[in-house]
């Protein structure tokens, strides 16, 4: 029964995380007043008070949007990375790649809302093109760091080009694919909340945006919490496919 | 009377930049000869493999293999860290789509006696010492009972006993094999080959042509290696 144990190492591994934050949390609320930092047993005792009928909706909205986005991004940026290193465009991409990253969320967001009206296209376009550069440039680096001493082994055994594909380059994707996976889904959390603050009449980022205006802090931190949870639990699972199915290409090479 | 070429070499040159480690070389290797280079370090053996191999080129010169298809030892084991040592040991098979036959496995289970890892088949590279890392590699090469073996110093981390053990097991199974060892190390080459292209500088030009013999008049009798290699009866 290998696999329960290893999804609970994953969450203890995560829980440690979290007790951390919550530690920082609380000796930073300890400073502040309750309107600007409130305390962690504040907004837990208060709940009921702020958590909308339809809260559940509202969370699946998110998850979706957030899920969507960043799969196209995954899917596009490990492609893009993938045949920017075959056809040797590291260079290129990696500055087209960095010019992307430059655009201001908001200012794309807006342009996102124009055109495509509200609703999810905003989030999910939001999250997919401020999420794809990183995954690209990661993907490609990763790949250049193949291992080259066993790549001409192969070639002095003369193995075909599918059979260094499978022996060289899915090995080295395997951790890339893993860290595009971290990488990019924080990235998606955090920008598919600024999608719903400007595109949405629903989800997470919405209630967190009227929670914010209405500078209700305890409502604010809960929704962040939310958050922080959902990422959380994307990365046990991560961790534990990982630790199942991958772990052997994470051995040390010689 | 001479044997036919297996391998040919003719004018070889290779530098780097500035630095010059292949200088007009040329050499040729019979079928069933056994052929050792012994240079200083860094004269450049180890890209002479290469080139050899085909994953270096040579800035000019000739090769010519005739009906043969060579198999590299590189000075590091050069093993799969996601594969177990069975798995690495019968990668070439893989790559190859060889059938595994009752004969290969008979001849692994041995060759993982004389190399000491029987039970360790199933163990990953990082599981192992440095020398056992080698003895896979070296088993990985000779499993597939080829023609001609070009050989990079690939004996550095295993012990002198073990060492002595696995070039029998070589002369035995494989009399009449080809073999091209690179060395900087003089202990092997009187275990292992019958002639010596020997190189003053630490650049690959103007060979000496020796036997075994001359080597150790060369480089003195008195060394302890040529007393053990004449003290060994699997030698004699």
């Amino acid at each position: 029964m290998k696999n329960p144990q290893n999804f609970i190492i994953s969450l203890r591994n995560e829980a440690a995380g979290v007790v951390l934050i919550i530690a920082a949390w609380v000796a930073v609320s300890l400073f502040y007043p309750p309107y600007v930092i409130p305390s962690p047993l504040a907004v837990v005792s208060n709940i009921p008070a702020y958590l909308p009928e339809n809260f559940t909706q509202h969370l699946a909205a998110t998850v979706y949007r957030a899920g969507v986005g960043f799969g196209l991004a995954y899917l596009g940026g490990t492609f893009l990375g993938i045949l920017a290193f075959a056809n040797k465009w590291v260079q290129p991409l990696n500055s087209l790649m960095l010019a992307l990253q430059v655009l201001p969320g908001v200012i794309l967001g807006v342009i996102f809302l124009l055109m495509f009206g509200i609703g999810s296209a905003t989030p999910i376009l939001l999250v997919a093109f401020l999420t794809l550069p990183t995954i690209a440039i990661n993907t490609v680096n990763g790949l250049a760091k193949k291992n080259l001493a066993l790549e001409e082994y192969l070639v002095s055994i003369k193995c075909s080009p599918i059979g260094i594909a499978r022996y060289i380059y899915f090995p080295a994707l395997i951790p890339v694919l893993e860290s595009n996976f971290s990488l990019g889904l924080s990235l998606a959390i955090k920008v598919v909340v600024l999608g719903e603050f400007i595109g949405t009449q629903d989800g997470l980022g919405y209630l967190l945006n009227n929670a914010r205006i209405t500078f209700n802090m305890k409502e604010v931190f809960f929704y962040l919490v939310i958050l922080l949870g959902i990422t959380l639990v994307f990365q046990a699972i991560q961790s534990t496919i990982v630790s199942i199915f991958f772990r052997k290409y994470y051995y040390a090479a010689e | 009377m001479a044997t036919q070429a297996m391998v040919t070499v003719e004018g070889l040159n290779k530098r780097f930049q500035n630095h010059r480690v292949i200088d007009n070389l040329s050499f040729r290797i019979g079928y069933g000869e056994r052929m050792a280079i012994f240079a200083p370090s860094g004269a450049g053996k180890s890209t002479l493999i290469k080139i050899l191999t085909g994953v270096e080129k040579a800035d000019s010169g000739r090769i010519l293999l005739t009906n043969v298809e060579p198999v590299t030892l590189f000075q590091e084991p050069r093993l799969f860290p996601f594969l177990t040592v069975q798995e690495n040991i019968f990668m070439p098979f893989k790559v190859k789509r060889a059938i595994i036959t009752t004969d290969v496995q008979n001849r692994y289970r041995d060759w993982l006696e004389v190399c000491e890892l029987t039970g360790f088949s199933t163990h990953y590279p990082y599981q192992l010492s440095g020398g056992m890392r080698q003895k896979v590699a070296l088993i990985r090469g000779f499993l597939g009972e080829p023609s001609f073996v070009m050989l990079d110093e690939p004996f550095q981390s295993i012990n002198s006993l073990a060492k002595q053990d696995i070039i029998a097991h070589i002369l035995k199974t494989a009399p009449k094999i080809s073999i091209l060892l690179v060395t900087h190390i003089p202990e092997e080459i009187p275990w292992l080959v019958q002639t010596v292209l020997y190189f003053q500088n630490p650049c690959l030009r103007n060979p000496e042509w020796l036997n075994v013999e001359q080597l150790q008049q060369k480089l003195g009798r008195s060394t302890s290696f040529f007393n053990t290699i004449e003290s060994n009866p699997s030698f004699a």
